[in-house]
């Protein structure tokens, strides 16, 4: 099993590295860019959060971008929220399929190892690039913070990372139960599915009937505005999280046991 | 001399499609068994199913005294099998790959795969996706071979050779098989089986008939395959 997780992270690494260089990298080009528009900041800020339900949707009318924690939650926020929801998800989506895509299959399960160990060796080699791509991401958006000489709330900044990791966790479960199921990659559909979830957030943020059912979205309890405005975490949209996360890897486990692989 | 092969009733569909029909086998110990019939037959279903790829309808499958379902990591400890298409991880050099299959084993087959290698003319260093079918398949070979296991089974793994590979091919097989293996030759050349099997069986509309002789002229071989297209 230890064979097979080395094997997965040694093939992993190149699109771990790109992954998280590019959005790590235009997160602290972000932050950098704070420093450039900060003499302008206040009053757009005030014009930002007067926009009604766009300031909500994007936080705004909590938080003013004109201090860095603000512009971080907004700017940042968005980008590592969607980036690291599409690594995740185009990482676990291939995981297992890309086995029989690649008709590597016939190769491997002729060696001798069960199918739940070369689950659990790849969902595991998943959950190491997810908490890699986070650490490698978080320490260049500090590096950015040093370089302008300010700070940012260490305590709002550690939930932020950690509530995107567990989302990003949630979502690479759903696209690994779908990975079980075919045999062929779905790139598409997993970053479909992180293009959906995000929006159901920005949507319920604006739509108030909707208000009552964020929690069901992975990016509920990760929203950078909310974190960085100290609101509390939602335990119960992590808790859905995580239940979500459970039921789709065991998912994963029984149907690639159950069901017949292609050549 | 034991069943090495030990397949009782198999039955497997997929959906509505036809797979194989209430097949029975047994390959004694030592044997070289010809698998012969057309595309299409159940050859490779019945290869998949022993292999643990596929999930069985019904049946039993014994493999060196083993249930295949309970027993399936011990016996795939003393199984080789080339598959009829040669795939492995494009991005990975030719000897990680020949060594990663004897690390997911967990034991060091260095000096057989060097011998094997030396005697097929394996280039290790060249990367997988930069080689031929018949170049991957010989990496398959090394794989299938250099933990010296008790069973092989090759499905068609001369397609794509050159005749002097070939040779060598069939001269290990015959080598493993002096010391004790027995070997399962899924194939479609006539000569393979008269050459080098001891036995065999043909594949029909997913049903098992035995030969009662290995030794076949052309024109029973190819009525096989005639049979098959009319039906």
């Amino acid at each position: 099993m230890r064979t097979i997780f080395c094997k997965e992270m040694k093939l992993n690494i190149k699109s771990l590295l790109i992954w998280s260089l590019t959005v790590g990298g235009l997160g602290l080009i972000c932050v950098l860019m704070y420093q450039s528009m900060e003499g302008d900041m206040q009053e757009m800020a005030d014009a930002f959060s007067n926009m009604g339900a766009f300031s909500d949707a994007f936080g705004m009318s909590t938080l003013s971008i004109a201090t860095l924690a603000g512009f971080f939650a907004t700017e940042v926020g968005t980008v590592h929220g969607l980036g690291s929801g599409m690594f995740a998800a185009v990482i676990a989506i291939a995981i297992l399929s890309k086995e029989e895509e690649g008709h590597t299959g016939e190769f491997l399960f002729s060696l001798p190892v069960s199918r739940t160990k070369v689950i659990a060796a790849k969902g595991i080699s998943v959950l190491i690039a997810l908490v890699a791509f986070t650490v490698i991401c978080g320490i260049m958006y500090l590096i950015g913070v040093a370089m302008l000489g300010e700070t940012i709330p260490n305590e709002e900044f550690i939930r932020f990372m950690a509530g995107q990791l567990l989302m990003n966790i949630e979502v690479a479960s759903v696209c690994f139960a779908i990975s079980s199921i075919s045999g062929k990659n779905r790139m598409g559909l997993g970053i479909g599915i992180v293009m959906v979830m995000y929006f159901y957030d920005v949507v319920g943020r604006v739509v108030p009937d909707l208000k009552d059912y964020l929690f069901i979205g992975p990016y509920s309890y990760a929203n950078a505005s909310e974190i960085f405005s100290g609101a509390e975490t939602d335990g119960k949209a992590v808790a859905v999280g995580v239940i979500i996360a459970v039921v789709c890897v065991i998912y994963a486990f029984w149907e690639y046991n159950r069901r017949d692989l292609a050549g | 001399m034991a069943n090495v092969i030990e397949i009782n009733n198999l039955t497997k569909n997929y959906g509505k499609n036809r797979g194989v029909i209430d097949v029975s086998l047994e390959v004694k110990e030592g044997d070289i068994f010809g698998f012969i019939g057309p595309n299409g037959a159940g050859k490779s279903t019945t290869i998949r199913s022993m292999l643990g790829f596929l999930k069985i309808d019904s049946g039993s499958i014994r493999l060196l005294g083993m249930d295949s379902v309970r027993d399936h990591e011990k016996i795939l400890e003393n199984v080789g099998y080339m598959p009829s298409e040669a795939w492995f991880y494009g991005s990975m050099k030719v000897t990680d790959v020949i060594r990663y299959a004897a690390d997911v084993r967990g034991i060091d087959c260095s000096e057989e795969a060097a011998r094997i290698c030396e005697r097929l003319k394996v280039n290790t260093d060249k990367r997988i996706k930069e080689l031929s079918l018949g170049n991957r398949k010989k990496v398959s070979i090394v794989c299938a071979m250099q933990h010296k296991p008790k069973l092989f089974i090759f499905d068609e793994p001369t397609s794509g050779l050159d005749p002097l590979v070939q040779k060598s091919f069939f001269e290990l097989i015959n080598e493993y098989v002096d010391q004790g293996a027995t070997c399962l030759l899924s194939t479609h050349v006539l000569s393979e089986v008269n050459k080098y099997c001891r036995s065999a069986a043909i594949m029909r509309e997913g049903r098992l008939t035995m030969l009662e002789s290995s030794d076949i002229d052309d024109d029973t071989f190819l009525s096989f395959y005639e049979d098959q297209e009319e039906a």
